[in-house]
């Protein structure tokens, strides 16, 4: 029974926050602790009910291992959002107005990742769906934050006209789904895909259906928002973007992948190693001459969905282990790459100019900053390069040793951008002195970002637990 | 007791430790701390040193591997290990480069005082005496070649620490890429002796015989040849390592040129430990060298030629520190001689050579260092290296006088003091093995050595001041010190150790063959006359009354063979129009044609191409919701044609 009460605490915490708004109006900075503590023991109170097999509540709420560290990644991917956002509410930063509302904000943010539990606890097709959209509507409330912020404005507009269409989508690849299988529970496809002879109705499905959730893990083509969307967006809510948002459109795949349709996983296997070609070659080549910070990062983190799609290309367990090792340090990593432009850009702009100099005016953020995009470039020893290991040794497994080649030759171009990122802030010199200032509280989340960065590469039994669990 | 021996370790600790520590905290603002770190952890290192290596003879000098951990396991029987191998030769050794190291680092304090960087200098020294170290007590061939390297570098380092010199750090790139260039023949050497004796450990490797191989074929790739073969080609291999570090004549020129680094590290470095590895080399492995046909012969040719041609350059020169070094390489001429001659001309092996050549090591590395102190001390007060400018020193610096009138009798071979018991042994063993031309080249150079030495001292010390000093002369104590420490084992070294090696210092493994032994009591008295003569020479030429200095020192107005010899036979040049004709001209313009042409434009090429599509990539994000909405539609047709799912079978 316990595995649940995670779950309940995080439904409760949207709430919460929304009564603390209405009765208790007076204390704003309590808000912001609780909001933080919360998180933090319900983080801490998710790692302790590791579970080894599935269990079911509710008739089709199930909870497994997988399901459990996908929420610790939900949960700490907000955590670390409602950190990053603290400053954007005390004042305005140079390109974004100051933000307002944060217990509702904080609240968008926890029904989000609700949405994200609901999705890696599915088991019929219609939760999968509420829970993607549970996921995906606050995401538009959140980047347009602020309604004075025209470019925001816009952002959101974009984000939700093309969300409809690949919600659409979505529903359209579903309900060919129940049309072949005549069920919407997860045992049943899965059952009906073992004995009926494969029809053009499910490829249709699954086309329409990738195609959807290849909105929001921006997948070629469907990749065209996200450079807009996070530029315009607040940098916390970019963020969240990047992380929470893939996770979510990543475990829903996987969910999808390895559990009903893993009897034609097969014949997907090719369709997905095209996009994860193309996506993390479209990323690259668009990150290559850059000069906003928060639009790098969106190609950045495109082709950073191409890697992840490469371990839906192995099997189920070491596939999900490398998903989700690769999660964590794909999270570490960038927010610790956020935390780090945040902190620079509160009095200039986001972008690469400001950098110049960092090595002179701070030494600790220009290493971290150095961990962080070593890290995402995949160098070893670091996180990072650990989790691509993962991830190609899932894929090398079901011999995709062409589409590995591909990658690892990718990850030139990949190294040539995250260097770019390094020499603005180690060997320019800035063209007028602006002064940094970076509050201890930064300063130690920064630092234990770092750490984790560096710790996942070098202490492997830090990940030992999560191959234990999964293996 | 025992303890000493398990704690061992302790050796390569200290200097580490200091190394770390002055390299990491303290290199960059405190030189004062750093150096009395270094100094003081060596102190203890060379404490430790005695105490650990008198416990060690006292209980039998039993070969013993005090501690050991795997390192690299290449394959389940050939394994790269770390430890210590104690016995009498590393054991020597260690007691040696340790009491070297501190005496040095003492006197570095003095002579670094006024260096703003002494920091790092007391940090590369410590890894320089961390790595000898390692090196002297390694107990396989592979961890001797991972010191051999750090030695290398650490000595790289030091010779060019003076880095805004042009010439330092021409003369720490030579050494380092000649070393380096002899060093990968030892690498071949030592992959093809691992292969063929499917270990690194030296007892396995010493006691290999050709016998066992009888018949066997090897395959090197391209060719078979005999197993016995092949171990005769790796032997001489890894001796070129040795040969290169041991600076033998003709890769001899790094070592005269390496005196542009502080005059410690040359006292340190280029005389008393690191060019010894090589030699040391040839010792550790003497029993494989026995076995290998005529590498002997060649290490005692080679070791003869260089004694010979060091120690006539030695004559000419002015340079105090370049006399000290080519006096060095004549030294290190006397020890390969001594180990390649110990090969009898009816083949079989005898032993002296061994014992004669590693107590040469031994008391050579003290009043070599000795020297070098003085010279660095002579150089520290008259700011030039240049004999020239020196003179009637005698009266200002009248410790480091006496001291350095010890230190030439020393090396001269006037008995009682050390040099002279050493040299002597292998004139014998040179003449016992019945190479007579040998021997007469080595008592000449005992002639030319003393004439060259007291040629320094006459000039350096005697005689009016050649040109008036910028400071007033007077003796440091940090540095003198130092200087005094070293005359007692230079006098003593030499009578009081004579049995112990005698007693200990014989290979394993090796047979000695005592058969016939010609008559040697002439040679003693011989040698000394021959030094005495010696002295007698140059005391004539620079000291006595009616020397003519002015004639003695000029070098301009001189026939062609004196000037030959005074530019070093021309090998500086030779070398120089080697590498500029035929590797600079030749190999690297056309590397670098490859590089520029073909390399560079398809690098170039790909670049471009990446970037025109990166611009490409970028010019769909217009920001333009009919097109983003459009692209998505397409983007399932799209898929619908390229993703491969059977979609067609409809």
């Amino acid at each position: 029974m316990i595995a649940i009460i995670p779950d309940i605490l995080l439904l409760l915490f949207p709430f919460l926050m929304l009564a603390f708004k209405l009765f208790l109006t007076q204390a704003q900075t309590a808000h912001k602790n609780f909001a933080f503590a919360y998180l933090f023991i319900l983080l801490i109170c998710q790692n302790f009910v590791l579970i080894g097999d599935t269990q079911v509540y509710f008739s089709n709420w199930q909870i497994d291992t997988f399901g459990i560290f996908m929420r610790e990644i939900f949960t700490l991917s907000a955590l670390l959002a409602l950190l990053l956002s603290e400053n954007y509410f005390k004042h305005s930063m140079s390109e974004k107005p100051k933000l307002f509302h944060f217990s509702e904000f904080a609240a968008s943010i926890g029904f989000a990742t609700f949405g994200g539990v609901v999705v890696v606890s599915a088991n019929d097709l219609l939760t999968l769906f509420l829970g993607l959209e549970l996921a995906t509507i606050p995401m538009y409330a959140l980047v347009a934050w602020n309604k004075r912020d025209s470019e925001g404005t816009e952002a959101a507009i974009k984000y939700i006209l093309m969300g409809s269409v690949a919600t659409a989508f979505e529903l359209f690849g579903f309900s060919y789904l129940y049309g072949f299988a005549g069920h919407l529970t997860f045992p049943e496809i899965a059952q009906a895909l073992q004995t009926n002879q494969a029809s053009p109705l499910i490829w249709i499905s699954v086309l329409f259906i990738i195609s959807g959730i290849g909105f929001k893990m921006t997948l070629f083509p469907f990749h065209l928002w996200a450079p807009d969307v996070y530029e315009g967006a607040p940098t916390p809510v970019t963020a969240i973007l990047s992380v929470t948002s893939k996770s979510i459109a990543i475990a829903f795949l996987t969910v999808l992948v390895f559990g009903p349709l893993n009897a034609i996983h097969q014949e997907i296997v090719p369709f997905l190693a095209l996009l994860a070609g193309i996506t993390l070659l479209a990323g690259n080549l668009g990150a290559l001459s850059q000069s906003k910070l928060r639009r790098f990062m969106a190609f950045s983190s495109i082709s950073q969905a191409g890697y992840i799609l490469i371990a839906l290309l192995g099997n189920s367990p070491e596939g999900k282990y490398a998903i989700i090792y690769y999660l964590f340090l794909y999270t570490f990593s960038n927010y610790l790459a956020f935390f780090i432009f945040s902190t620079i850009s509160k009095d200039q702009s986001e972008t690469f100019i400001s950098l110049n100099g960092l090595s002179e005016k701070s030494k600790f953020l220009a290493i971290a900053l150095l961990i962080a995009l070593m890290s995402l470039a995949g160098i070893p020893p670091l996180a990072g390069f650990f989790g691509k290991l993962q991830i190609f040794t899932a894929a090398a497994e079901n011999k995709h040793y062409f589409l590995i080649l591909f990658a690892v030759l990718n990850n030139v171009l990949a190294l040539y951008y995250y260097i770019q990122v390094l020499k603005s802030a180690w060997i320019d010199k800035p063209a007028k002195e602006i002064a940094l200032s970076v509050s201890t509280k930064q300063k130690t989340i920064i630092l234990i970002l770092t750490l984790s960065v560096l710790l996942l590469g070098f202490l492997p039994f830090l990940s030992n637990n999560l191959s234990i669990a999964l293996l | 007791m025992n303890n000493l021996i398990s704690h061992s370790y302790l050796i390569l600790l200290f200097p580490l430790l200091s190394f770390v520590i002055n390299g990491l905290f303290l290199c960059f603002k405190h030189r004062k701390a750093a150096a009395i770190l270094s100094t003081s952890l060596s102190g203890l290192g060379a404490i430790f040193a005695i105490f650990l290596v008198v416990q060690f003879f006292i209980s039998g000098a039993k070969p013993l591997t005090a501690w050991e951990f795997e390192f690299l396991s290449f394959s389940g029987n050939l394994i790269a290990t770390i430890g210590c191998l104690l016995d009498s030769l590393s054991a020597m050794m260690v007691l040696t480069v340790s009491l070297i190291a501190f005496v040095v680092h003492i006197y570095s304090i003095g002579y670094m005082q006024d260096d703003l960087s002494s920091g790092r200098f007391f940090a590369l020294l410590s890894l320089f005496v961390f790595s000898m170290l390692g090196l002297v007590i390694a107990t396989n061939i592979f961890q001797t070649f991972i010191f051999w390297e750090l030695v290398g570098v650490s000595s790289y380092l030091l010779i060019g620490f003076w880095y805004n010199k042009p010439s330092a750090v021409a003369a720490s790139k030579q050494a380092f890429i000649l070393t380096r260039f002899a060093d990968s023949f030892f690498l071949l050497g030592i992959i093809l002796l691992s292969y063929i004796a499917k270990s690194f450990v030296f007892s396995d490797i010493n006691s290999l015989r050709l016998e066992n191989f009888a018949g066997q074929m090897i395959s090197l790739g391209i060719i078979e040849i005999p197993t016995n073969d092949a171990l005769v080609l790796s032997t001489l291999l890894i001796f070129i390592g040795g040969w290169g570090k041991s600076a033998m004549f003709p890769l001899h020129i790094w070592l005269p040129n390496a005196m542009e680094g502080p005059t410690p590290v040359s006292s340190i470095i280029h005389s008393a430990t690191m060019v010894v590895a090589g030699v040391y080399l040839v010792a550790r492995l003497f029993p494989l060298f026995a076995i290998s046909g005529n590498v002997l012969e060649i290490v005692m040719i080679v070791g003869t030629i260089t004694m010979l041609f060091a120690a006539i350059i030695a004559c000419t020169q002015k340079d105090i520190k370049r006399i000290l070094a080519y006096s060095t390489l004549s030294q290190l001429g006397y020890m390969m001689l001594a180990l390649g001659s110990a090969r009898l001309t009816d083949g079989s092996v005898h032993t002296l050579g061994y014992t004669a050549a590693t107590f040469h090591i031994f008391t050579h590395a003290f009043f070599k260092c000795m020297l070098f102190l003085i010279a660095g001390a002579l150089i520290h007060q008259v700011h030039t290296n240049d004999l020239e400018a020196m003179g009637g020193l005698r009266k200002k610096m009248p410790w480091t006088y006496a001291a350095s009138l010890i230190a030439c009798l020393a090396i001269a071979g006037i008995p009682p003091f050390s040099g002279f018991y050493s040299k002597d042994e292998i004139l014998i063993t040179a003449y016992q093995a019945g190479h007579p031309i040998i021997f007469a080249c080595a008592l000449f150079t005992s002639f030319l050595t003393a004439f060259y030495m007291f040629r320094l001292f006459f000039l350096a010390f005697h005689g009016k001041m050649r040109s008036a000093p910028k400071h007033p002369v007077h003796e440091s104590l940090l540095m003198t010190l130092p200087i005094l420490l070293l005359v007692i084992p230079t006098i003593f070294a030499g009578f009081s150790f004579k049995n112990i090696f005698h007693h200990f210092f014989t290979p394993e493994n090796i047979t000695a063959i005592s058969h016939n032994i010609p008559d040697v009591s002439f040679i003693p008295p011989l040698a000394i006359c021959c030094a005495v003569l010696g002295i007698i020479f140059s005391y004539i030429l620079y000291a006595s009354p009616k020397a003519n200095l002015a004639k003695a020192l000029d070098s301009d107005n001189r026939n062609t063979f004196y000037k030959t010899i005074y530019n070093k036979f021309y090998f500086d040049e030779i070398y120089y129009t080697f590498v500029r004709q035929f590797i600079l001209g030749g190999l690297a313009s056309f590397a670098r044609f490859l590089e520029e042409k073909i390399i560079g434009s398809l690098v170039n090429f790909f670049s471009t191409i990446i970037h025109k599509a990166g611009s490409l990539v970028r010019s769909a994000h217009c920001g333009y919701i009919p097109f983003y909405i459009g692209v998505m539609i397409l983007g399932v047709l799209f898929w619908y044609f390229a993703s491969n799912l059977p979609l067609q079978g409809a």
